[in-house]
């Protein structure tokens, strides 16, 4: 039973096809990147990189060995970006991380957590993550 | 029967400029809290993390730390492991956090936050 998937118009069955087929295509050149591939940053996260952030600089998230859980996080300003970054835009900021470092982050949130004791950027939900160290900087990998 | 000699206290807790600086501007606009309470917390994969919270009032068995006007308490059951510390801000475009140097510690965990005696 297709009937309640056709727009409310009722074009037909084809025309309606094609016009969905040709949104969703249009929805994902507008993201360039499969959800899957992404990392996301959350509403701190964009407010705070725009704050220490200038023209052409941005965060870059790199992943490496080390940490009491095998693998951790490092973050640093940027403002060079090589061939292998891949650069996730949000809000008017930006942040890169390259192609070894993304099959550990892909899929994961950005967030910039402000305590009273420390404020940090933080990696939340990692799926590529088994569990973490409590600081949430290290990590080790799902197999 | 030999003189004893009076040995000044040593604050439980000392608190570098910059710790103290940061201090006074989070509890500038916020009279009704009289200061900073430290504590420690079993969390973490090395022990102990320390805590830090705003407070109302003193409670009997805190310690009162005051330096350059402001005041921090330390909860009963971190005295002794804080004993001698020293508590630093650290700022940077990253992050910033409030550190404790302590002599007391024998590990900590990689990213610093939480550490065995």
């Amino acid at each position: 039973n297709v009937g309640h998937r056709l727009p409310p118009t009722s074009l037909p069955l084809n025309k309606a096809g094609i016009q969905r087929y040709s949104t969703s295509n249009q929805e994902m050149q507008a993201e360039s990147n499969p959800p899957e591939e992404t990392v996301v940053l959350t509403e701190s996260c964009v407010k705070r990189l725009s704050e220490i952030t200038g023209k052409g600089e941005y965060l870059r998230i790199h992943v490496e060995g080390g940490g009491c859980s095998g693998f951790q996080y490092k973050f640093s300003i940027d403002g060079n970006k090589s061939e292998d970054d891949r650069v996730f835009q949000q809000g008017g900021v930006g942040v890169i991380v390259d192609q070894d470092s993304l099959e550990f982050v892909k899929g994961a949130t950005l967030d910039f957590t402000q305590e009273l004791i420390r404020s940090a950027f933080l990696v939340l939900k990692n799926p590529q993550a088994d569990h973490g160290c409590s600081c949430g900087s290290s990590f080790s990998v799902k197999l | 029967v030999s003189k004893r000699k009076i040995l000044p206290t040593r604050a439980a807790l000392t608190l570098t400029p910059s710790a103290v600086n940061k201090i006074r501007i989070l509890l500038q606009d916020k009279p009704e809290y009289i200061g900073l309470k430290v504590g420690v917390r079993t969390r973490g994969c090395n022990g102990l993390t320390y805590t830090l919270d705003y407070t109302k009032d003193r409670e009997k068995s805190d310690e009162e730390v005051l330096q350059d006007g402001v005041r921090v308490f330390i909860a009963k059951k971190a005295q002794l492991t804080l004993l001698g510390t020293e508590m630093d801000f650290v700022e940077s475009k990253l992050s910033s956090e409030f550190v404790f140097n302590n002599p007391n510690i024998k590990g900590t965990c990689g990213c610093g936050e939480s550490f065995n005696i």
